[in-house]
């Protein structure tokens, strides 16, 4: 009797093992490349992201957990551009071969978006916190997703190729989704072609180009530089010079210039969370849009 | 149904073709043209009063530090940094390789190594470049064991991240040839000390007590560190310490040394740009002379709040007990200020109040420290 539990007890070990092994583990460096994944991926991965929703990816600080993370992961999904430098160190530290620049299971999400703000010339710190190869945000254009999403579907066929079939099917129904859901939002944005916004930081050209907003300013004088209160007064001379009437902020932004400059102009300050889990009712890459449409739609309905 | 399943199939191939692109490459990829390595430089310059009219060096403001990097990769997997500095010291301009190591990130599994003249890796400070301190001086505990400098050697680390903890582990061991600093060390100076019987001995190979002390020769290394996720945003760190080896000046005082230290340090961040840092660390020294052992301590501990993008507010306490025979005893407690501008450039405020057996002085800094160009270091 003892011995059949011994035999029972190895066997459900062992498919527990082999179940567990079964997994593609994959780490993210934001929570939206995580919804990324566990649509494309489905059943067969398991996602962990390094940043939360609610985080500044240019300021997600590199510690020992993160890097516990990726100790065995299969694969690493980031977002490039320098958004996300943190992960290099975060990479070399974890000594996971799979996961260094070029692998296969390397995978930059970037890698054929079309960039916008891409600087010419010699770029130097004069300019702000400005990003050599353009500028990373560019997630927040929902069409973007699906070049990201075949990036994702490159990674995970790398790591399971047996599974490509599987993946391929996620990614054209991620892709179909995105497609039904891009048609809405553009629908609804159709009325707001050409609104003026002042935005906080330069997060937003990917968003404004895909549904026509117009970025008339930032509260940042410049990429990653607080505004001034002369810079702010400059805002609020322009606002009622050219009737601005929405200010974008992210969700991590202080709120003092946006309502310093609302204050002035009688403008309606839209606070927008960037990523998946940014707010409590933003729990998808989809619900971004969602609330941030939403918000524009009262700012500008007002 | 079908039509649109084999379009949207086609694009993801198309894009998939696209993928097969790098992407944006890593830090010590990024100098240009493209075969240049990362160059980098930072200056620090620092302003410092005190009202000890003894301080030789009160009242001045200048450029303390100047630091040259060039960093990239040689092979895949394999790094190299140099990293030259030229440093104030008592006044004088001195250059030093401050460090140049070839790191080899992936020797197998989990493992890595590097290797040439590298700060080493014990407790949480003595690794960190001057520019990367959360605080203008470093804690007087490091300066009375290692020196004015970081305890750097020439030599070898293996490092390993455990592979069965359900926490992040590394352990590491490094041996290492140190050359003492020489600076301030001009002759012998008799010392009375008290050998392990109680009396009084004197030793006329001591050098004087304005030498810097600091472990040299063959030196051994280890480290244990962990991390342990508590809750979300909650990090609690751990490690313990150890060296071997001899004194800085070992044909003088025939002292062999060593050091063991522990440190815990909590990082919580309770928004996105807010964060609190409570960092310990306590050192231990025993110094085994020819007539007997000296037994040091030293800690401290610091406090830190990020309020916000750009501002952080700091506050820390030092007890210090001298290397040299004649125990000395420092406490003393400083207040930080700093504003950040970017990632690698600052400046900041410091108020310390010092009590060196029983005598009281007050110190301030003012100190900007900034960077140009791409320059990147290990976690730390």
């Amino acid at each position: 009797m003892t011995m059949e539990k011994i035999i029972l007890a190895a066997a459900a070990l062992a498919f527990w093992a082999g179940a567990a092994r079964a997994e593609i583990k994959v780490v993210t460096a934001s929570s939206d490349l995580k919804y990324l994944c566990e649509r494309v991926g489905g059943a067969e991965v398991k996602v962990e992201s390094l940043a939360s929703g609610d985080q500044d990816l240019h300021m997600v600080e590199p510690r020992p957990s993160l890097v516990y993370k990726l100790k065995k992961a299969d694969l690493v999904v980031r977002v490039g551009l320098d958004l996300d430098m943190w992960v290099d160190s975060l990479i070399n530290a974890a000594r996971n071969p799979r996961l260094f620049y070029g692998q296969p299971g390397y995978v930059d999400a970037s890698v054929g978006v079309p960039l916008l703000e891409k600087p010419e010339g010699k770029v130097d710190a004069s300019m702000g916190d400005i990003h050599i190869y353009g500028n990373p945000h560019y997630w927040l254009d929902p069409a973007n997703a699906k070049i990201m999403a075949a990036n994702v579907l490159a990674g995970l066929k790398r790591a399971a190729p047996d599974k490509a079939a599987v993946f391929e099917a996620n990614c054209a129904g991620f892709i179909k989704e995105t497609d039904e859901r891009l048609a809405g939002w553009q629908d609804r944005m159709a009325k707001y072609k050409g609104l003026k916004v002042i935005t906080y930081h330069s997060s937003w050209p990917y968003f404004a180009a895909r549904f026509g907003l117009d970025v008339a300013g930032h509260v940042e004088p410049k990429p990653g530089i607080p505004p001034s209160a002369s810079h702010l007064n400059g805002l609020v001379k322009k606002m009622k010079a050219e009737n601005i009437k929405v200010i974008l902020t992210e969700s991590y932004y202080p709120r003092k210039g946006p309502d310093f400059l609302a204050g002035k102009t009688g403008a309606a300050v839209v606070t927008a969370a960037v990523s998946a889990g940014g707010a409590k009712d933003v729990k998808t890459y989809f619900d971004v849009f969602d609330r941030v449409i939403e918000g524009l739609e009262k700012a500008a309905g007002k | 149904m079908k039509k649109t399943l084999l379009l949207t199939l086609l694009l993801a191939s198309a894009v998939f073709a696209g993928a097969q692109e790098a992407g944006t490459p890593p830090q010590g990829m990024r100098g240009t043209p493209a075969n240049l390595p990362d160059v980098s430089a930072l200056g620090n310059i620092t302003g410092y009063l005190s009202d000890d009219k003894s301080d030789t060096g009160r009242s001045d403001l200048g450029i303390n530090e100047v630091e040259t990097a060039f960093q990239g990769y040689i092979y895949p997997e394999m790094r190299a940094d140099i990293i030259l500095a030229i440093h104030k010291h008592d006044g004088k301009y001195e250059s030093e390789i401050c460090e140049a190591k070839a790191s080899f990130l992936k020797l197998a599994e989990g493992l890595s190594g590097e290797m040439g003249k590298i700060h080493l890796d014990f407790g949480r400070i003595n690794k960190l470049h001057t520019h990367h301190l959360p605080m203008v001086d470093k804690p007087q505990a490091l300066v009375n064991f290692f020196g004015d400098h970081e305890l750097a050697g020439q030599g070898g680390t293996l490092k390993y991240l455990l592979p069965f903890t359900p926490f992040y582990t590394q352990v590491q061991a490094g041996a290492w040839t140190m050359a003492p600093h020489e600076h301030g060390v001009t002759a012998d100076y008799p010392e009375d000390v008290l050998n392990i019987t109680g009396s009084t001995v004197s030793v006329p190979s001591l050098v004087h007590e304005d030498a810097d002390f600091s472990p040299a020769g063959k030196v051994y290394t280890a480290r244990i560190n962990s991390s342990f996720e508590l809750a979300d945003k909650t990090e609690l760190e751990l490690g313990l310490s150890g060296l071997k080896g001899r004194g800085a000046h070992y044909e003088e005082h025939m002292d062999n040394v060593e050091v063991t230290g522990a440190d815990l340090t909590l990082r919580l961040w309770p928004s996105a740009y807010k964060k609190f840092t409570f960092q310990n660390e306590w050192m231990h020294l025993k110094r085994v002379v020819p007539v007997g052992t000296l037994q040091r301590d030293g800690f401290y501990s610091f406090l830190n709040y990020r309020a916000d993008k750009y501002w952080d507010f700091g506050a820390r306490f030092d007890y210090a007990e001298g290397a040299w025979p004649t125990i000395s005893y420092e406490r003393a407690l400083s207040a930080i200020v700093t504003r950040h501008l970017t990632e690698t450039s600052y400046w900041r405020l410091q108020y310390k109040h010092r009590n060196l057996d029983g005598e009281n002085s007050n110190e301030g800094w003012l100190q900007v420290s900034f960077g140009i160009g791409p320059h990147s270091h290990e976690l730390e």
